[in-house]
């Protein structure tokens, strides 16, 4: 019979029921939604580390990285290249020599990383190619030509076709110039990197370098992005004097925000909890102060407390199960049309997106795995909010309650 | 005759505004009722009619005194005890009909049967027999809404009746009631009475309810001035003590 009044109770005032569901309901679509966008933009940001930054895995010499010196050279890399590229979970490998310099113009002069490539490779590894907003890509029979990022040459106010020269410490550590000619400017997702990563050929750099063969890097794509422990144990094995490093390992931050990704979530969920918490209590109290007369009857009648807090209790059940599957439908449906067609966000500032590496267009994802604790924390916080009113009304007096 | 006494209220007292100016809503009552007995409890407004039923049903505790229900003494029951008390021993009819609106008129008799654990056949048959009894077969399924203010009543009383208490407390039943609901409302109660031999008390300040009653005590500024037998006989149930 409790469940029967329970049920019927919050129909009484259906209007105010009818806010508290919906209260729920958006509580609920706004923790789904929260934690799509973010599994969205963190989804996307490991693409772009992976596919467009420093792919899988990354091979090099134990001490290259150290200082970054180009004596450092992978000197047997056309054998290691051929060893991975057979490797049945590798996708692509990639060379680059690698070192960092002086780009200076006319009118200034910036440090930068300057990444010798290998092109038809780089345009599949970090897909160079697509990034390309003004000029070309490399002429295979020229040289000396360079792409830099948009940033860059916003800063360096070069455009295609102009000049630069790069000055850097060879393998010899005799400082080395080249004169280089803009062939394209790209821009990618991570504005920091476009404007300290230039790009020029592999041969181009490694004859400044006086590297005559073997480069610095091997740069791995791998068919499935769940292989890279297997693979990276494997390339330790076959090449222990080497340093073989996973992106999680070359991208640290990335690894992070990925690790505390589900924490700020929750954090912003229990903020949106708080607001319906208080929605609740607010609602659950006036429906126990407006019943005073009647729980107080029914307590007078022998209706015990466990009975009374019962009632309220699954009054707000019941809110909560009515509310449930809006909150859920309606953050799948969101979800998933933005997850087709994508969420532009360029509004909020496409440079400030892109100076903390993420893309503007998030297509955010139905967090599946995590709909059980959103529904735990939504059920629970609106549990944990029926408490106050049903204590008020387990500690009323009967007495006093039909007075009223 | 010891074993007949239902209610024993033995020099109870209830203060308001201890603090301040106290003001005695029930001042050294005695009182006892047997077993089967249509008692009124009659008196002017803010008499404490109302305070001493609350004493009685244990809705409140007195000051002072003893209450005490077949021999038990009610009032060093805790709050719990007494809800528990209340609903084994004790029926309740309220002034303004005090029904619970979302439930039927028969869930509302039931829903009593079914807090004491009643199983479901027996509760079908007990609110068969008191829907007939209060002549409200046919609504069964109405809300307290859709009756009248008579038809509220009557249903509380077979609430009140549904688990068989000792006693019945009606707190003004008749008060907000035309004169024909009014009588018939205490056609049923005085047939209840007699049929099922469960006491009624009931505060009253209607002349139709103290012309029913077979005892009449009168309440004056919480004390009990008077407690006879009903002048009236017109319906042949007079015969109170004292």
């Amino acid at each position: 019979m409790i469940f029967i009044m329970a049920w019927r109770n919050i129909w009484r005032n259906k209007m105010r029921s009818m806010v508290i569901i919906l209260s729920i309901a958006v509580g609920l679509f706004a923790g789904i939604a929260v934690l799509a966008l973010y599994k969205g933009m963190m989804k996307s940001r490991v693409r772009t580390v992976i596919d467009a930054e420093v792919g899988h895995l990354q091979l090099h010499d134990i001490n290259f990285k150290k200082d970054y010196e180009p004596k450092f050279v992978l000197t047997d890399g056309a054998s290691i290249l051929k060893t991975v590229s057979s490797m049945p979970a590798v996708k692509l490998a990639a060379p680059r020599s690698i070192t960092t310099g002086m780009l200076s113009t006319t009118t200034g002069s910036a440090g930068v990383q300057i990444n010798g490539v290998v092109p038809q490779l780089e345009y599949e590894a970090s897909q160079l190619k697509k990034k390309i907003v003004a000029g070309k890509v490399f002429d295979p029979v020229k040289n000396n030509e360079i792409m830099i990022g948009q940033k860059l040459a916003k800063k360096m106010k070069l455009k295609v076709r102009s000049k630069l020269v790069l000055t850097f410490t060879d393998t010899a550590s005799n400082m080395v110039s080249g004169a280089f000619r803009v062939t394209a400017i790209y821009k990618s997702d991570n504005t920091p990197l476009d404007e300290k990563n230039v790009y020029i050929t592999m041969t181009d750099l490694n004859a400044l370098l006086g590297i005559s063969s073997g480069f610095h890097e091997v740069m791995l794509l791998l068919k499935n992005d769940e292989d890279v422990n297997k693979v990276q144990q494997e390339l330790k094995q076959l090449f222990p004097a080497y340093q073989v490093e996973s992106w999680r390992e070359i991208s640290p931050e990335t690894d992070f925000m990925v690790k505390t990704t589900d924490q700020y979530a929750y954090i912003i969920m229990v903020i949106i909890m708080f607001a319906l918490a208080f929605g609740i209590v607010n609602t659950m109290l006036m429906a126990v102060l407006e019943r005073t007369r009647e729980i107080g009857m029914m307590m007078a009648l022998g209706t015990n407390r466990v009975r009374v807090f019962a009632l309220i209790f699954l009054e707000t059940v019941f809110l909560t199960l009515a509310g449930t599957p809006i909150g859920i439908l309606t953050g799948w449906g969101t979800s998933a049309y933005f997850n087709k067609h994508g969420l532009d966000l360029s509004g909020m500032g496409r440079d400030m997106m892109g100076s903390f590496g993420f893309g503007t267009m998030i297509y955010p994802e139905f967090p599946a795995d995590k709909l059980l604790v959103v529904m735990l924390i939504v059920t629970g916080t609106a549990i944990f909010s029926c408490l106050f009113p049903a204590i008020k009304a387990v500690k009323l007096r009967p007495v006093e309650a039909l007075r009223r | 005759m010891i074993m007949n006494t239902v209610i024993d209220a033995h020099n109870i007292s209830k203060v308001y505004n201890k603090e301040t100016i106290p003001v005695y809503a029930v001042n050294n009552v005695h009182l006892h009722i047997e077993r089967g007995e249509f008692t009124a409890l009659v008196g002017p407004s803010g008499s404490g009619k109302t305070t001493l039923l609350n004493l009685i049903g244990g809705l409140d505790k007195p000051d002072d005194g003893q209450v005490r229900i077949n021999g038990l003494d009610i009032t060093g029951l805790s709050a719990d005890q007494l809800i528990d008390f209340r609903l084994k021993n004790i029926g309740f009819v309220f002034q303004s009909f005090n029904l619970i609106p979302v439930l039927t008129a028969k869930e509302n008799v039931e829903f009593i049967m079914q807090l004491q654990g009643v199983e479901r056949s027996k509760r079908d048959a007990r609110v068969k027999q008191l829907f007939d009894q209060i002549e409200m077969a046919d609504k069964l399924d109405s809300r307290p809404a859709q009756l009248s203010g008579g038809q509220q009543q009557r249903v509380a009383v077979a609430r009140a009746l549904a688990t068989k208490p000792q006693f019945v407390l009606a707190d003004e039943p008749t008060a907000n009631l035309d004169s024909q609901s009014a009588a018939n409302l205490l056609d049923i109660m005085a047939k209840l009475n007699k049929e099922e031999q469960i006491t009624f008390l009931f505060s009253t300040h209607d002349q139709r309810v103290i012309d029913r009653a077979r005892r009449v005590i009168t309440l004056v500024d919480g004390k009990i001035t008077s407690d006879t037998a009903a002048v009236s006989t017109k319906h042949g149930h007079a015969g109170g003590k004292k």
